[in-house]
Order: structure tokens, then C-alpha cells, then sequence
């Protein structure tokens, strides 16, 4: 080999291992790369030093020029941690380069799994890192649905218990403020308001959410003023754009979380389906249509009617209007979905809130 | 309306097979033989992989996979990480691990490909899967140099752990009960809190829904009750129909039905539109002294949907259309026995006229290049539907009928 770890006197000891792809011993490799030279002569070095579990600065450096070419290694991201701790390295410089690689592979999954590790070394980061809230931003500056950055950014909220940061809510806030519609944020929002808190509690995304049947997703104790604020906040939201649904699942899990029936909102929900008089010029009679702000309000509607349908005709007959509003008009892809919910009405009661006896 | 257009899609997987994918792959380096199984199973799935491929060939295919087994159990990933049965060592061998999806994939491979499994090293495989698993129930992706456990905590690894369970385990009960299990319990109630306030499943508990990991989730389950006779673990809720969870995750998963698609020339003009909406209503709610009342009165009324030619599947709430999510929302409805709830001419048009490419494959969106995964499952997709063509797949094993077939008729079956 002629590349530049053959060249290079600091990597003279180390005899590489080239890759062994099978085919000496009657194999067909499958899903064949065709690899660039660098590629093939990085690895053969990298397994070398591997197979000598050999700690060094070189073999550090070996794995940056790796995961430059791979960053979906995974033994490498394991091996680059373990070097970093047997050699005691500054991990803040870690940090930097990390967040340089980070932004150049928006979609890769290692690095924050490895971004994880470190950041739990309680020695070097007792507290949250300087600036690393900023450079989350800056992430979601570039996408800001990522789901890893999402997951990390909820493991640092654990870690350091960030919940009642001002920051983490201003951050939230400010996403919602730029697309409503981004449902990682209004997820983020839930694990800052509801997620448990506990270090002995489960690590559950609802609350309560090893629980089964009517206590999944139910807070142990409530706190009122901040259901109420939540739920304030959702329909403020749902004024902007009414068919987004991530405020309306975000009320549903909120009413969850305090034990509150989705009753609660049908009087708000009722606002966006009214009847109107038309009168048609053709028959000279008047006849009632429904108009609809939203169809998610519909939707509420007649989840509200379904769980009262054990009660009267009156609902159930109401409970199929909505359905088929929805059917019909309002969301047509569904139809097949809309009619399984109108035949569920005649077999039982399904608890679409918290209400019901599951 | 597009025809499945089988015979390009046959020669678009031929080529992944027997030529070298470009380098821009080498990313995809350590996913091999997920690679490998795509381009292997799409062929079996388009009902040529004998006749396309020889005995010879799909011999060496199956001698690369055992190649990629381990001493100790279980499949590397690719053949990167080995540096030599003579260099290896107890205190080097963690750098060149048994992977957790990788071992699931090699297991279904070598049935895809007609290998009756007398190489794979069941038992040491058995008694591996366990310490891979957390006290929460979940999976790690390998065992790192100490034996301990790596890799996130994340649904995948659970999906594929059970999977390799219920291949390896089989339905004879002939495992040697000095073989330890994995627990069954805990890792349904880590899935089960992986359930989130609008009904799918995430990573982890604590994040977003998501389908694909929704499928693994549910997956898991299905492997793990499957062949479950005895009583001492209850059917779960997540598979128990009429139970608010099951209920609220088929109201998410149909709910990922969408035209939004993310065309670009319609696309530029709908969102402007969205902004301006937002804008006005922004504008309207500013007024002090409104009521509620007032604030909803000024909001304009829906126009009923103007008819629909066109409907993919998304992966999270107010995401746009992708191929493999008609896949990963489609088998996970199919595993609850709830696909009729989905409009499936709709996604089939989607598939066929926006994402099936010329050359051969399926692109992530519309007029997007094809690549192997979404290639794949966009055929799956359609293979649930019935489409001449293609053979009928197990949603969650994710094979053909016929290499299930293979499965059953293994000695332990």
C-alpha cells in the first residue's frame, strides 16, 4: 500500500489487516462498496490497532479519519470513547469537534449516542456544558424536526433535570413561533410539563406510563394551574391554524395527564361546527349545513359522543352525523377508518379520553 | 393510471446485486447486511430470484453471510470489523461484536436464500440474546470490550432481538433449559411505555411518535406472542383490541395518511398560502378585547375535499409523504389485522405514479432517485396489497410466503 498510513513513519509499527470480505473461502460478498483507496487503507489500520487494543493518539486520530468516511461505524464511535477516557483526554475538545461533524451529518445516529456518553462523565460536565443549548438551536436551525437532536436534547433534560429551565420552554416557544405545526416541539413541550421527574420513577413518556388501561398517561398529582395554562395555551394555538392536529393531541394528552374527561373541551370544539340556514333558490326551502373550522374539532366532537353513547340515542345519532361529516367531507382518505368508528358505536364504548371504566 | 412496472424493478435489483454500489454508499458501509437482505428479498419478492440468479451464486451468497458469523454467536454487521480468527482475543473480541438488527438479517437472509440454518450457532446465538438486554427490558445493538451493553436504548434493537428469538426458539420447546431467556415481561412493558399521549410509539419513552419506530414496537410484540401458548404472560394491551391503547394507535397510525406529498411546484404556493393564513389570523387574534367566541367566528370555514388522486403515508404528525412509511404504517395496521381502515388505491397510485422511478426502484419522494431500502419497501407495500407480481410477504418477519414456508419446516418448527 501506498496511502498516506503506509508513508507515515508514526504508523511504521502497525501492521494492517486487510479486509477479509469472504471471498477466499468459497464466498459471494453481498451488497458490495466500491470503496475509495483511503477508505480500504483506514480501515485495514483501524482494525490493526483494534486487534492490539491499542489506546494512543494515533488511533484517536485513526478514528476521526474514519468516521469522516463512516460515521455509522459503530464500533468505531465505542473504541473513540474508550480511548478518550484511558487517555484522560480534555473532553470539551471532544466537544468541539463533535459539534463540527454533528452539523455536517444532520442525519446520523451515532453521533449523539456518543455525544451522550460523554456529556455523562460527571467529572468534566458536572453541570449543563456552556453554549450547548445554543448549538441544539443551531441543529434545529437546520432541521428542526431531527429526531436524534429531539431524543438527545429529552435525555438532557433527565440528566441535568432541566425541566423548569426558563430556557427550555423560551426554546420550545420559539420553535412553535416560527411552524406551529412542528409536533417534535409540542412533544418536547409535553416531556417539560408532564414528563416525571423521579429518578426512581420509571423512564416513561407518559406519565404513568408502565400503567395499563385508565392510570396510562395519568400525573399522580396535578397541578391545576398548569393544566389550565396548557390547555389555554393549545387553543391560542389552534386559532392560528385550526387543522394542525398537533394541539389538539397535545390538549388530549394534557386532559390525560390530569385525569380530565375530553368533555371538557366540547363546548370549545362545538364553536368550529355550526349549522347554518341556506336557503335553496331551486326548491324554495330552507335546509340546515354544517360548517367547519375544523375537522379535528369534529373529530373531538364525536369521540365526546362516543363515550356518552351509552347513554342515549340522541348522542349516538349525533356521534354518526360527526363521523360521517368526516367521512364524507372533511376527510374522505379516511373514509374507511370513519365507518369502522360509526359500526364500533353499536359494539361498546371505546374510552378515546380518560373517562371511561377500561 | 402507472403500471407496477416489475421487469425494471427487477433489473434495478439485479444491479444492486452483482455490481459495486457507488462509492457515496460507503456510509452505509457498516449496514451490509441490511443491504444485502434488501437487494436478496426484493428479487425473491418479484418471484425471480432462482431464475436470476444461479445455485452457485446464491451458494457463495449464503457462505458470505456464515462468514459474517461469529465464534461466540450471532452476525457482525459487515466484514469491516474482523480482523482474523487468529488475532482474536477475550480482550479484543468486543471490537468486533455480534450485532443485534445485523443478526436478524442474516437469519432471514439465509432463508430467503434456501439455507436450512444446520451452520448458525443456535445455542451460543440464545445465549447471547439475553445479555444484550437491559433491566428495563430493552436492547443494546452489541457488547462493547467489557461485555457491556451498547447502543441507544431504542425500539429497533428491541424489534430485532425478538425476531431473532422467534426464528432461533422456533415452536418445538427443544431449547436445553439451562439456556436462559431473554424476559419476555419486561421488554413488552418497555414497549408498552414507549406509547406516547397521541397513541404511536417512540424511540424511547419520552419522544415523538414515530412509525418506523411504531413497527418495531409492534413487531416486537408480534414475535414475542406469536406462538405463545402458555398463560403465564398476558396478551398486551398495544394487541388487544378495544383497549384505549390499541385504539388510540390505530386512530395515529391511519391518521399518517396524507396528500401532502411535497410536490415541488405546488409546494412553494401552499406554503406561502399557510403563511399568509397564519399571518392574517395572527393579525385577527391581536385585536385586544376579542373573545374566544369572536377569534373563532372570524376564522374562515373549511371547504369540503376536493376529491383526492394521490396518498402516501408520513412518519410523524405533520410530516410529508415517504415511501417506506407506506411500509412501516402498513405492516404494523396488517399485524393488528386494521390495513382495510387505510384507502390503499390511493397510497398504490402514490406509489406507482409519484415514487416508482424510471430505471427501475422507488425514490424517498416524489421524483426522488431509487436506493435499495425504498425500493424495497415500497414493493412490500404494495405486496400487501395484493399487486400482480409480487409475492405474498409477512409484515412482520418481512419476507415472502415462501421463505416463511423455509422457517416452518425447520427442525425446531
Amino acid at each position: 500500500m501506498t496511502g498516506k498510513y503506509a508513508s507515515d513513519p508514526e504508523w511504521a509499527s502497525i501492521e494492517p489487516i486487510p479486509l477479509n470480505d469472504g471471498s477466499d473461502s468459497g464466498a459471494l460478498p453481498l451488497a458490495t462498496i466500491a470503496y475509495t483507496d483511503d477508505y480500504i487503507e483506514a480501515t485495514s489500520y483501524l482494525r490493526a490497532v483494534m486487534a492490539a487494543n491499542e489506546m494512543s493518539d494515533r488511533a484517536l486520530k485513526l478514528t476521526e479519519d474514519i468516521i469522516s468516511m463512516n460515521p455509522a461505524h459503530y464500533t468505531v464511535w465505542i473504541y473513540r470513547a474508550k480511548i478518550l477516557f484511558a487517555l484522560k483526554k480534555d473532553l470539551k475538545e471532544e466537544f468541539e469537534w463533535l459539534n463540527r461533524v454533528s452539523l455536517k451529518y444532520l442525519k446520523n445516529y451515532q453521533i449523539w449516542q456518543h455525544r451522550e456518553v460523554i456529556v455523562s462523565c460527571r467529572d468534566q460536565f458536572p453541570t449543563l456544558p456552556d453554549r450547548e443549548l445554543d448549538f441544539l438551536m443551531e441543529m434545529f436551525a437546520q432541521d428542526s424536526k431531527n429526531y436524534h437532536v429531539w431524543k438527545y436534547r429529552h435525555w438532557l433534560v433527565r440528566h441535568f433535570k432541566l425541566w423548569d429551565l426558563p430556557r427550555e420552554i423560551e426554546d420550545v416557544e420559539a420553535l412553535l413561533k416560527a411552524d406551529v405545526r412542528n409536533n417534535s416541539a409540542w412533544n418536547h413541550r409535553f416531556v417539560l410539563r408532564f414528563g416525571p421527574r423521579g429518578d426512581d420513577e420509571p423512564d416513561a413518556g407518559m406519565p404513568n406510563g408502565g400503567a395499563m388501561g385508565a392510570d396510562k398517561g395519568r400525573l399522580a398529582v396535578a397541578d391545576e394551574d398548569v393544566i389550565d395554562a396548557e390547555l389555554q395555551y393549545a387553543q391560542a394555538k389552534i386559532l392560528l391554524a385550526p387543522e394542525n392536529r398537533s394541539p389538539w393531541s397535545y390538549a388530549r394528552g394534557v386532559l390525560r395527564a390530569a385525569g380530565r374527561p375530553l368533555s371538557e373541551w366540547k363546548d370549545f370544539a362545538s364553536k368550529f361546527v355550526t349549522e347554518k340556514k341556506k336557503h335553496d333558490a331551486e326548491d324554495g326551502e330552507d335546509e340546515i349545513e354544517v360548517e367547519v373550522k375544523s375537522s379535528h374539532a369534529v373529530e373531538w366532537l364525536a369521540d365526546v359522543l362516543a363515550e356518552q353513547v351509552s347513554g342515549s340515542e340522541t348522542d349516538k345519532s349525533e356521534a354518526v352525523k360527526m363521523l360521517t361529516l368526516l367521512k364524507e367531507k372533511y376527510d374522505p382518505i379516511r373514509k374507511n377508518y370513519w365507518d369502522y368508528r360509526i359500526k364500533m358505536l353499536d359494539s361498546f364504548a371505546v374510552p378515546y379520553g380518560v373517562s371511561a371504566s377500561a | 393510471m402507472a403500471d407496477f412496472q416489475a421487469e425494471r424493478h427487477v433489473k434495478y435489483f439485479l444491479r444492486c446485486l452483482k455490481t459495486f454500489l457507488p462509492s457515496v454508499y460507503t456510509p452505509n458501509d457498516s449496514n451490509r447486511m441490511l443491504l444485502a437482505y434488501l437487494c436478496v428479498s426484493g428479487l425473491d419478492l418479484l418471484g425471480v430470484l432462482e431464475s436470476k440468479t444461479t445455485l452457485e451464486e446464491r451458494k457463495g451468497y449464503i457462505n458470505w453471510v456464515y462468514h459474517c458469523q461469529l465464534p461466540s454467536g450471532g452476525f457482525r454487521a459487515f466484514t469491516g470489523t474482523d480482523f482474523g480468527v487468529e488475532n482474536r482475543t477475550a480482550d479484543n473480541a468486543g471490537w468486533d461484536p455480534a450485532n443485534v438488527p445485523a443478526t436478524f438479517f442474516a437469519l432471514v437472509l439465509l432463508l430467503i436464500l434456501g439455507d436450512d440454518l444446520a451452520r448458525v450457532k443456535r445455542t451460543e446465538c440464545l445465549r447471547w440474546l439475553p445479555r444484550v438486554q437491559r433491566q428495563d427490558g430493552s436492547f443494546g445493538e452489541v457488547l462493547g470490550p467489557q461485555g457491556e451493553i451498547g447502543g441507544g436504548r431504542d425500539l429497533r434493537f428491541c424489534c430485532f432481538a425478538a425476531g431473532t428469538r422467534y426464528i432461533l426458539r422456533g415452536t418445538r420447546g427443544d431449547i436445553d433449559t439451562d439456556i436462559p431467556d431473554i424476559n419476555v415481561d419486561r421488554l413488552a412493558s418497555f414497549i408498552q411505555a414507549c406509547q406516547t399521549y397521541d397513541g404511536g410509539l417512540s424511540d424511547t419513552p419520552l419522544g415523538e411518535a414515530h412509525s418506523g419506530l411504531t413497527y418495531c414496537g409492534i413487531g416486537a410484540l408480534t414475535f414475542l406472542y406469536r406462538t405463545h401458548s402458555d398463560q403465564s404472560h398476558p396478551i398486551p394491551k398495544l394487541l388487544s383490541p378495544g383497549t384505549p391503547e390499541f385504539e388510540s394507535l390505530v386512530r395515529w397510525l391511519v391518521s399518517r395518511q396524507t396528500s401532502e406529498l411535497g410536490e415541488e411546484e405546488s409546494d412553494d404556493d401552499e406554503e406561502e398560502d399557510e403563511d399568509e393564513n397564519d399571518e392574517t389570523h395572527a393579525l385577527r387574534l391581536n385585536i385586544q378585547g376579542l373573545t374566544l367566541d369572536d377569534k373563532i367566528f372570524g376564522l374562515h370555514a373549511l371547504e369540503p375535499c376536493r376529491s383526492i388522486q394521490w396518498a402516501g403515508f408520513n412518519g410523524r404528525c405533520n410530516k410529508l409523504a415517504d415511501t417506506c412509511y407506506s411500509f412501516w404504517n402498513m405492516a404494523t395496521l396488517l399485524m393488528l389485522d386494521r390495513l382495510a381502515l387505510v384507502d390503499v388505491e390511493l397510497n398504490r397510485r402514490y406509489l406507482l405514479e409519484k415514487t416508482q422511478h424510471i430505471v427501475g426502484g422507488f425514490g424517498k419522494g416524489v421524483g426522488e432517485t431509487p436506493d435499495p431500502l425504498h425500493s424495497y419497501f415500497g414493493m412490500v407495500s404494495l405486496a400487501f396489497q395484493g399487486e400482480a407480481g409480487l409475492q405474498n410477504t409477512d409484515p412482520a418477519l418481512c419476507i415472502s410466503s415462501r421463505a416463511v414456508e423455509r422457517l416452518q419446516s425447520l427442525e425446531w418448527w
